[in-house]
């Protein structure tokens, strides 16, 4: 039957393709395109009996079930004397067995059934996905929820894993692109949680026991979403995570610490690391904005004209006019629970250096001196209404974001309305807007290279601070 | 034992039967008169296609003249047509013509080295810049990204590898004829300007890939190490002096060899409707005329005789990487190359993670890949970061001790069962995103000759038994076939 189903499909494209000669070929410049209906996919929230809300969506097209929880936690709830507990934690909570299983015996199980569980911790969010085909999701949700809520913190296994943090320390200085990322970032936060590093002090000192209590403290069902795509029947799913995740009774009322915001400073500031290559990796930036702010779409189309596309004032003079980078872009990092970032980023060879730096601040300059052009304005604006369904071309993608729009607080409609706010977007909003967050002055700005070879010294840009990059290695 | 494995096999190849159906069914071939093989899939998840093409020229089909050329003409092939990227070609095409006869007469002093003439390069540098501001007044910048974009097109990118080139863009459902419409005019009337502007930014690339990243230079140093006589050798980005000595009329001719539609493969999986889809992309690219066969690369790497041992010294952690010659994709002992990969490599259950990373922890990580291409014979790798204070040394006779036991003990069976349930899980997963769905379809049907490879591979995969890994084993992995390839830190640690 599936043969005979092929073979006419087959006969009919020949036909077509014999009478297909007399359309006239469009021009790309001019040609239309039929309508397309795009509705934004919606998915269902429930919450369970013990009060965690669960956002679902069910489609059969692939025999696989997905799942994610997202747990209010994350590195800014840390101790600066304990940078990297939580990432530990995440880790761990895996890797060291849980529900009292052995290590062993759950990786076995899970890789026999293709499934797979993982977790981990970032700056404000944490997570535990799943992923497995239909006929194993029982069994793997089993662990899931074992891993979520039970891990055994196996002494064995955290030593394994701070072992391997303390390497990754030692290499951290290996790739100046890496040295270049992290210390962007550690000056721009510089004082808040968001700017410390693990450091092999900090990870010498955690201990099962801060981990286990870091644990207990917020993985609790009280605080987390949960987002279920895939092959399932919605009423056995619900039972099923009814029957897993039982309503939990704590002696304490979940209490959340208070993380300030980062300390709103512009102070500009130049930080060299010497490495001894060809290319010079160069960051600047400062902070940006969060979610809150009423300015975020002009900050949106702004980024895409500035440093986000391919044909952006960037990329289209550093690179395509002038051919003195692969790889040169900016981005406003719109922070979520915290003032996000600004950072401009590009490398160049080592006798370009200074010439590129200048280029870009002064191309980032001009955008708060005049009115970006009409037809910057309408491509970008044409770009992101139109390729605004590409967020959604996925069961697993729709729930988790609707999962995070909840976790973060977005208002409600955010996603509705998005394309129109885009849209109601002026040349002078964003002029406004690049005023206002855009301080090419104070940029933190660093450099890692070999300033030997450099254009000009970096002292024509400020006072310059060196970085120490010789590690303080403890002897093992 | 014999007959419980017999029993074993024929289930997973039932199901990989039923499976296969399943990706068959979905998949509609066509090849077109002019030769272009045509790959459709519908997928009405959401109202989003990607289109991928594949041309069956990559770097292994590079002379050493020519060394960086495919990968450098895939960076050119963004840079518009005779109608698009340009507001006058009639115009513009003179001073492309007088940019060329100066900047070949450039490049050919600026080899010269330091008996060049530097009076003369001078001069030649100033009329270029001159004939290149000339010729950018007619320019219209990325005008093929500018019209992509403006109708909601994402990932317009590109690649190149040893094996092929690929060009790949996602559109709205309703803008297919957009794409075939840019890319049919591309492929017969591309317009290489802004040449040598490009060339310094590959320049920029090489850079950030390779010279300042040393995990990578060594990767560059060990892979060419690896191959005396065989292209795959040679980096696809080509080495800086190679990339200094290209032409635009390198890259024009090696475009005109070999882009044609008979070495193309197109893959289109999204929310269309099949009929109608080929019947456009016949009325786009149907009156293209084919071109020529590209011709087998002949070199054939000689049997390595010894061990090779490659040092970089960096200011860089120590890595280590290992290599045995093996044969090309669709082999026979190719399959049994992919089950030790998955038994040494793959997951925390594999070989390595076990006894490396947990057990002995004289790694933080392990992995096993093949490289550097498919199409030819290449190289089964291994590449791992001792954890201090093990040494390279440690880490490379841990490694050869599990490479050794492959010869002498049998696989479990419930190892190869976990493979063949990983592989079941694969065939579902991969088939849940149109770009991922159109790399693989262009991929295996480039390399190994019929998308059909990803429908029969766990059959292939079920009939290796452990006397084959065992044999594989003792075969390649001997001390004559190895190369080891590492850091060394720079002035040792302080």
């Amino acid at each position: 039957m599936r043969r005979l189903l092929l073979s006419i499909c087959f006969l009919i494209t020949w036909v077509t393709s014999v009478c297909a000669g007399d359309q006239p070929l469009a021009n790309p410049r001019t040609m239309t395109f039929p309508e397309l209906a795009f509705q934004i996919p919606k998915a269902e929230r429930v919450v369970l009996e013990c009060g965690m809300p669960v956002y679902l969506l069910r489609d059969t097209e692939l025999p696989i079930i997905n799942m994610t929880a997202m747990i209010r936690v994350g590195s800014v709830y840390e101790p600066a004397t304990k940078s990297g507990l939580s990432s530990m934690v995440g880790s761990v909570m895996r890797s060291g067995g849980a529900g009292g299983m052995t290590p062993e015996e759950m990786d076995d199980e899970l890789e026999f059934m293709a499934s797979a569980v993982e977790s981990g911790v970032g700056g404000d969010m944490g997570t535990v996905s799943l992923t497995a085909l239909k006929k194993n999701f029982s069994r793997t949700l089993r662990m899931f929820s074992d891993v979520l809520l039970r891990p055994d913190f196996s002494e064995k296994r955290i030593e394994i894993t701070r072992k391997q943090i303390i390497e990754a320390l030692r290499r951290q200085n290996d790739d100046p692109k890496e040295i270049a990322g992290r210390e962007i970032n550690r000056a721009i936060y510089a004082g808040h949680p968001l700017g410390e590093i693990a450091t092999f002090r900090s990870i010498g000192s955690v201990t099962r026991q801060d981990m286990v209590e870091f644990h207990r403290r917020y993985y609790r069902l009280d605080n987390m979403i949960l987002a279920v795509s895939g092959d399932f029947d919605r009423t056995a799913l619900l039972k099923e995570l009814n029957s897993t995740f039982t309503p939990e009774k704590h002696p304490n009322v979940l209490a959340l610490p208070e993380v300030p915001q980062p300390k709103q400073q512009f102070q500009a500031e130049v930080l060299y690391g010497k490495k001894d290559v060809n290319q010079t990796v160069i960051r600047m930036g400062h902070l940006g904005l969060s979610k809150d702010s009423p300015d975020i779409y002009a900050i949106r189309l702004l980024d895409y004209i500035l440093g986000g596309s391919f044909t952006s004032r960037l990329t289209l003079e550093i690179r395509t006019n002038q051919g003195l980078a692969y790889s040169v872009g900016s981005h406003f990092d719109i922070g979520r629970r915290f003032t996000g970032s600004f950072i401009a980023e590009t490398e160049t060879k080592a006798e370009s250096t200074v010439k590129a730096i200048n280029l870009m601040k002064k191309i980032i300059a001009e955008l708060t001196k005049e009115p970006v052009s009409d037809s910057e304005l309408s491509a970008a604006r044409e770009y992101m209404i139109n390729s605004f369904m590409f967020g959604f071309t996925s069961p697993a993608s729709i729930v988790t974001q609707r999962a995070r729009l909840e976790y973060y607080g977005y208002p409600d409609g955010y996603l509705e309305q998005y394309r129109d706010n885009i849209a109601k977007v002026t040349k002078a909003d964003i002029l406004n807007a690049a005023r206002k967050y855009l301080h090419p002055d104070a940029f933190k700005l660093v450099v890692i290279g070999d300033s030997a070879k450099f254009d000009q010294p970096l002292t024509t840009l400020g006072k310059v601070r060196e970085l120490d990059l010789k590690l303080d290695i403890p002897k093992p | 034992m014999k007959h419980i494995l017999f029993i074993v096999t024929l289930v997973a190849a039932l199901a990989t039967q039923l499976q296969a159906a399943t990706l068959e069914e979905k998949v509609v071939e066509r090849t077109m008169k002019n030769g272009m093989k045509l790959l459709l899939v519908e997928r009405h998840t959401s109202p989003t296609v990607s289109a991928w093409i594949r041309f069956r020229v990559g770097s292994v089909d590079e002379r050493s003249d020519e060394r960086g050329i495919a990968h450098l003409l895939e960076h050119m092939l963004f840079k518009g047509t005779t109608t698009l990227g340009t507001k006058d070609y009639a115009s513009e095409k003179p001073l492309l013509d007088k940019i060329e006869v100066v900047a070949v007469a450039l490049t050919a002093e600026k080899a010269k080295h330091e008996k060049g003439d530097q009076v003369k390069i001078a001069g030649l540098e100033k009329q270029l810049a001159a004939l290149e501001a000339d010729a950018g007044k007619f320019v219209i910048k990325d005008e093929f990204f500018e019209l992509y974009s403006k109708n909601g097109g994402t990932g317009y990118n590109a690649f190149t590898s040893r094996d092929g080139t690929t060009y790949l863009i996602s559109l709205p459902a309703n803008k297919l004829e957009l794409w075939a419409a840019i890319e049919s005019d591309r492929l017969q009337n591309a317009v290489l300007r802004e040449f040598y502007t490009e060339r310094s930014v590959v320049m920029e690339e090489r850079r950030r890939s390779y010279d300042a990243d040393p995990e990578s230079k060594l990767w560059e140093t060990f892979v060419a190490s690896s191959f005396l006589a065989h292209p795959y050798g040679q980096p696809t980005i080509g080495w800086m002096s190679d990339i200094e000595n290209l032409t635009r009329s390198k890259a024009e001719k090696f475009f005109h060899n070999y882009y044609a539609p008979n070495n193309a493969i197109v893959a289109i999986v999204g929310d269309i409707d099949t009929r109608k889809t080929i019947a456009m992309v016949e009325r786009y690219f149907g009156a293209i005329k084919p071109g020529k066969e590209l011709p087998p690369v002949t070199a054939e790497e000689p049997k390595q005789g010894g061990e090779r041992r490659i040092e970089l010294v960096a200011e860089a952690e120590p890595t280590v990487m290992i290599s045995f010659h093996k044969p090309a994709v669709n082999t026979p002992d190719d399959y049994v190359f992919d089950v030790i990969n998955m038994i040494l490599g793959s997951g925390r259950t594999s070989r390595f993670y076990k006894k490396l990373v947990i057990e002995k922890q004289i790694t933080s990580d392990i992995g096993a890949f093949d490289a550097p291409g498919n199409r030819y014979p290449n190289l089964f790798v291994i590449s791992a970061n001792p954890r201090a204070p093990h040494t390279v040394k440690e880490v490379e006779d841990a490694i050869q001790t599990e490479l050794d036991l492959l010869k002498t003990t049998p696989v479990s069976e419930r190892d190869l069962q976990r493979i063949l349930n990983k592989i079941e899980y694969e065939e579902a997963r991969r088939m849940g995103t149109n770009g991922g769905l159109a790399r693989n379809l262009t991929e295996y049907e480039a390399t190994t000759g019929s998308w059909r490879y990803m429908s029969e591979h766990r059959g292939k995969i079920a009939s290796v038994t452990p006397a084959d890994i065992m044999r594989v084993a003792a075969t390649y992995f001997t001390r004559e076939n190895r190369t080891v390839g590492f850091i060394t830190k720079k002035g040792g640690d302080k």
